[in-house]
């Protein structure tokens, strides 16, 4: 054991020292120059205000007379341009038409005319926020605040379940800006009793400060995490537009950074995979006694310790804790395990690139995504970038959430060098095969081989060996079939409902389907079994039972997991509903996924075994078998 | 002429080579991916974000206090909210307990009603409920109108009184975004693309010792640089179209498409010409990629962050905006990348590559 981490340690060190000889000082110079210069640039502008993101400046065109104070309010509005009223054709060159009717004082109207269309619309709406953005510069000039800003608001958020006895301050009167600060000052202490009330906290300092310009939003956005209560500060008084909602916008943004650094790491890492391809340069590694997963794993050493590092610098900067770099660093490992595994595919630098950019826009959205629901529902804990979040936003998580957070992505990130390291020796590092042959390979590497004749006694356990490593094949399949499934349901979210649900159900059906024949296929092309139809049952329904198994075992653990993040909340839902059943129709419940699973897969390995053309034919018809059990159960439930 | 010939036989194996690989049409499904899944997000973003944009929720206010009628007042003007009126706060405060109420608030004039002094509103919203910020940014519509009333009745005390707002009309945040963020990605991704295909491609070719092999053929350098950057340039506004047209189809009109073609071209150009100048230096595939993509984000993060940047020239062009600026920024881009190209490839044909 001593030994091999030495040996791993030795791959390591040369990995580090060949790499820090492609990425030379000169580059790392000039790099770092470019980088500074834009920081500084950036830096002075956002300091100077001159720069700003605004993506949407001038998109809209208003026709305003120029001497109206409209005009002002237009003006100062990014997204909006003012063109003179008497130039403005409506469609043509403005899409919105301010008619100022100036009766010099009190009784002042306005009226706007907007083109019949969406932009037209939006346009309107714009204008209207510009108005009201106005009048709140012009009210903060006033010497009189209080005709300016009547109205005074302090917002705290509380549990229903608790007690609100600590409301002494609701009611009483003081002082006009102190009001909020005091509320908020008791709202800490009256709280902290259940630990939903944390988050309420967290969201009240956020509630104050909203003011709207990026600057402002910067500000707030690193002090949000760290220094609780104080909302409404000294400057802004809490007026009514003041108010922004809760939602970890902050948080969220800063929880992005720790993506970021994840797109270089994997270009230099798969860069440094693929080059081991190129030109057999691996060869003289592959000859030395090293296994090739201490090779891999030497060679991926170095580059999770810069993510550890990098992360940890980050969240120090940010002010995110241990938790933070617990948490991305199951993330780094998919980013790495998935370029890993397109580097040890791809046939050229090119083809790299392209899956380098498919890994990082996948996994990006991946993790933030979910994280975006974080205060919202406990599923977003599927990203282990949510837990990031709870920790910048100072929210306790516990155990079992975190565990339930980070432990899939470590399984899929492990699953993946596994389908990757197989796949690490001369006949595929060397060769141009094209991505899916060498898929291929790498699946038939996991199977043992199955013959006719071994089939006779069912008893023995040497002959269900081979059956037993394609039902775990299967099993291992689980974690990339929800993530397909997750992201079917997420791509189809935009279509009606009438189309999308039996469009989901065939999807579904087909991704279970291909994910519990494609090994199968994979043996039969790789000679590992034999094409016979005795063999292509017997591994039909192994695979069928190691799916339906996997399946079961992971809803436990996401009854466990989601039970105990309700807890105290309404019992599971399906849990409730079986009670009252006979236990024959419990059994039944529970094996007919079983002989579903087993039918389905048996029809698509038949095919398998007969060629490629077959098995696509074999692997649609198992689709549909599937789709219409799923319609069949969806039906009987709704 | 024969060097025009050579020039396409390059372009030609750089493109059948992407053809064999099939990598192009996983760009195509990676663009795909963010185009669905940015709609998904936006619907997302936006609920958690202005959740009254998304339909009329109803709240339910419990409300007390000396200031509660013009509260009153305030909701009948705004919709989305109703306010009823309890004796006390407790008494309001036990309809929030007990579920009757989304919100508490309660209003309390500061000095005696007089009618000059301000009123203080407290408010009491419940914790970590998806319910949360659509009660929230509903009251803070309903006191936005409660302020400008009050303010109203104070109109003496003013130097200045507000402007008048317009009608308020109902539009769709999607809208904004749909122009002013996703075309412009889905417009500038294949920009990306392109220019770390021609890294790639020139790094590769020194790598495997396979552009000493050009060489001896009869081509210039020059007009090896040449033929991959056709190559690279040619395959970028084709995605962009099928994106401007899939929009099309799907209802958001894309307008000037010429023209966003013409300046996604120059932008490729000059990505292309930034890809070989870094790939002449840097001969070695990490340190060229690393280079290259920093160089992208400072250029594309600078040039977006001024104003007049491509994204927003995009954004205008796309929403049917632009003006004679916008055009005079097209031309300024194609002239800046004819010129970087034409510099580049004049430096690297007479240097060659180093390595």
């Amino acid at each position: 054991m001593i030994d091999r981490l030495r040996r791993v340690l030795r791959v390591a060190r040369w990995e580090t020292a060949r790499a820090g000889g492609g990425v030379d000082r000169r580059t790392l110079l000039a790099a770092l120059a470019l980088l500074s210069v834009a920081g500084v640039v950036l830096g002075g502008g956002l300091a100077a205000g001159v720069v700003g993101l605004d993506v949407d400046r001038d998109v809209y065109r208003v026709g305003v007379d120029p001497g109206s104070p409209y005009a002002d309010a237009i003006e100062a509005e990014p997204s909006l341009t003012p063109i003179s009223a008497d130039h403005a054709t409506l469609g043509e060159t403005a899409d919105l038409v301010v008619l100022d009717t100036d009766r010099s004082g009190v009784d002042r109207e306005v009226a706007v005319i907007a083109s019949d269309t969406r932009k037209g619309e939006a346009a309107a709406a714009e204008f209207r926020a510009a108005v009201e953005a106005y009048n709140e510069r012009l009210m903060a000039t006033e010497e009189n605040t209080t005709a300016a800003f009547p109205v005074t608001v302090s917002l705290r958020y509380a549990s229903r379940t608790s007690p609100l006895d600590d409301g002494a301050t609701l009611g009483g009167g003081d002082g006009d800006g102190g009001a909020g600060g005091s509320t908020d000052g008791s709202d800490d202490d009256g709280d902290t009793g259940d630990e939903s009330g944390e988050g309420g906290d967290a969201d009240s300092t956020g509630a104050g400060v909203g003011t709207g310009d990026s600057a402002g939003q910067e500000d707030s956005g690193l002090a949000v995490p760290s220094i609780g209560g104080g909302a409404f500060g000294a400057g802004t008084v809490g007026t009514p537009g003041a108010i922004a909602p809760p939602f970890p916008f902050a948080s969220l943004l800063l929880a992005f950074a720790f993506l970021v650094p994840m797109n270089f790491l994997i270009q230099a890492y798969g860069s440094s995979i693929l080059d081991e391809r190129t030109n057999r340069r691996g060869e003289p590694l592959l000859v030395t006694p090293l296994s090739p997963a201490e090779i891999v794993a030497g060679k991926t050493l170095p580059y999770v310790a810069v993510a550890v590092l990098v992360t940890a610098v980050i969240a120090a900067a940010v002010g995110g804790g241990v938790l933070s770099v617990v948490a991305v660093l199951p993330i780094a490992a998919t980013f790495l395990a998935a370029t890993f595994v397109g580097a040890m595919f791809a046939r050229s630098f090119k083809e790299l690139t392209f899956v380098t950019v498919g890994v990082s826009v996948f996994l990006t959205t991946y993790a933030f995504v979910p994280a975006i629901f974080t205060n919202v529902t406990p599923v977003a804990l599927v990203s282990p970038l949510t837990l990031v979040v709870f920790d910048l936003q100072g929210e306790a998580v516990s155990l079992g959430e975190a565990l339930f957070s980070t432990t899939p992505m470590a399984l899929g990130a492990a699953l993946l060098y596994g389908l990757g390291i197989g796949v690490y020796r001369e006949e595929d590092l060397f060769t141009q095969k094209p991505v899916a042959r060498k898929f291929l390979d790498a699946l038939a590497v996991r199977l043992s081989a199955v013959e006719p004749g071994s089939l006779g006694a069912i008893a023995s356990r040497d002959r269900l060996r081979p059956l037993a490593s394609v039902a775990f094949l299967t099993a291992c399949t689980i974690p990339f079939v929800f993530v397909a499934e997750l992201l079917a349901v997420a791509v189809l979210f935009a279509l009606p409902v009438t189309v999308s649900i039996p469009v989901l159900l065939v999807v579904i059906a087909f991704i279970e389907e291909l994910a519990k024949s494609i090994h199968l296929y994979a043996g039969f092309e790789r000679g590992v079994f034999a094409r016979t139809d005795r063999v292509a049952v017997a591994v039909g329904l192994a695979s069928g039972a190691g799916f339906f198994l996997a399946e079961k075992a992971t809803a436990v653990v996401q009854a466990v997991g989601l039970t105990e993040l309700y807890v105290g909340r309404a019992a599971f839902g399906s849990v409730a509903g079986v009670e009252g059943l006979p236990v024959g129709v419990l059994l039944a419940l529970l094996f007919a996924p079983l002989l579903l699973h087993g039918i389905a897969t048996t029809v698509a390995a038949v095919g398998a075994s007969r060629g490629r053309t077959r098995y696509a034919i074999a692997l649609a018809l198992a689709a549909l078998i599937h789709a219409a059990y799923n319609f069949a159960v969806v039906s009987v439930h709704g | 002429m024969g060097s025009a010939d050579s020039r396409l036989t390059i372009a030609g194996r750089e493109l059948a080579g992407l053809r064999a690989e099939k990598t192009i049409l996983l760009a195509i499904a990676i663009q795909l991916f963010i185009a669905a899944f940015s709609s998904f997000l936006v619907v997302g973003l936006v609920s958690m974000y202005d959740p009254g944009a998304l339909d009329g929720a109803e709240i339910e206010v419990a409300a007390a206090g000396d200031a509660v009628t013009d509260l009153e007042r305030a909701a009948s003007e705004v919709g989305g909210a109703s306010v009823t009126r309890y004796e006390d706060a407790g008494a309001a405060r036990l309809a929030f307990e007990r579920n009757a109420a989304d919100a508490v608030v309660i209003a309390t004039r500061d000095d005696g009603g007089g009618g000059s002094g301000g009123i203080d509103v407290h408010i009491t919203a419940p914790d970590a409920t998806v319910e949360t910020t659509v009660i929230v940014v509903q009251l803070r519509d309903l006191l936005r109108t409660y302020e400008l009333n009050e303010r109203a009745q104070r109109a003496e005390f003013l130097s200045e009184s507000p402007l008048p707002l317009p009608e308020r009309t109902g539009s769709s945040p999607y809208f904004t975004f749909t122009y002013t963020v996703l075309i412009p990605v889905l417009v500038f991704l294949p920009v990306f693309i392109s220019g770390s295909l021609v890294v790639d491609s020139i790094t590769e070719e020194i790598d495997r010792g396979t552009l000493e092999l050009l060489r001896v053929a009869p081509v210039t350098l020059g007009e090896i640089v040449d033929g991959k950057a056709l190559a690279a340039v040619a395959i970028a506004p084709g995605q962009a179209l099928l994106w401007l047209l899939l929009l099309k189809a799907n209802g958001t009109p894309v307008a000037n498409v010429p023209a966003i073609l013409a300046l996604m071209t120059a932008l490729t150009t000059l990505v292309v010409a930034l890809a070989v100048a870094i790939s002449a230096l840097a001969p070695d595939r990490r340190a060229a990629q690393l280079l290259y993509s920093i160089g992208v984000l400072v250029l594309f993060g600078g040039a977006t962050a001024m104003a007049g940047g491509p994204a927003n020239a995009v954004a205008r062009l796309a929403i049917d905006s632009a003006d004679a600026t916008t055009t005079a920024l097209v031309i300024a881009y194609v002239a800046i990348a004819a010129v970087a190209y034409v510099g580049v490839r004049q430096l690297v044909a007479e240097n060659g590559f180093e390595g």
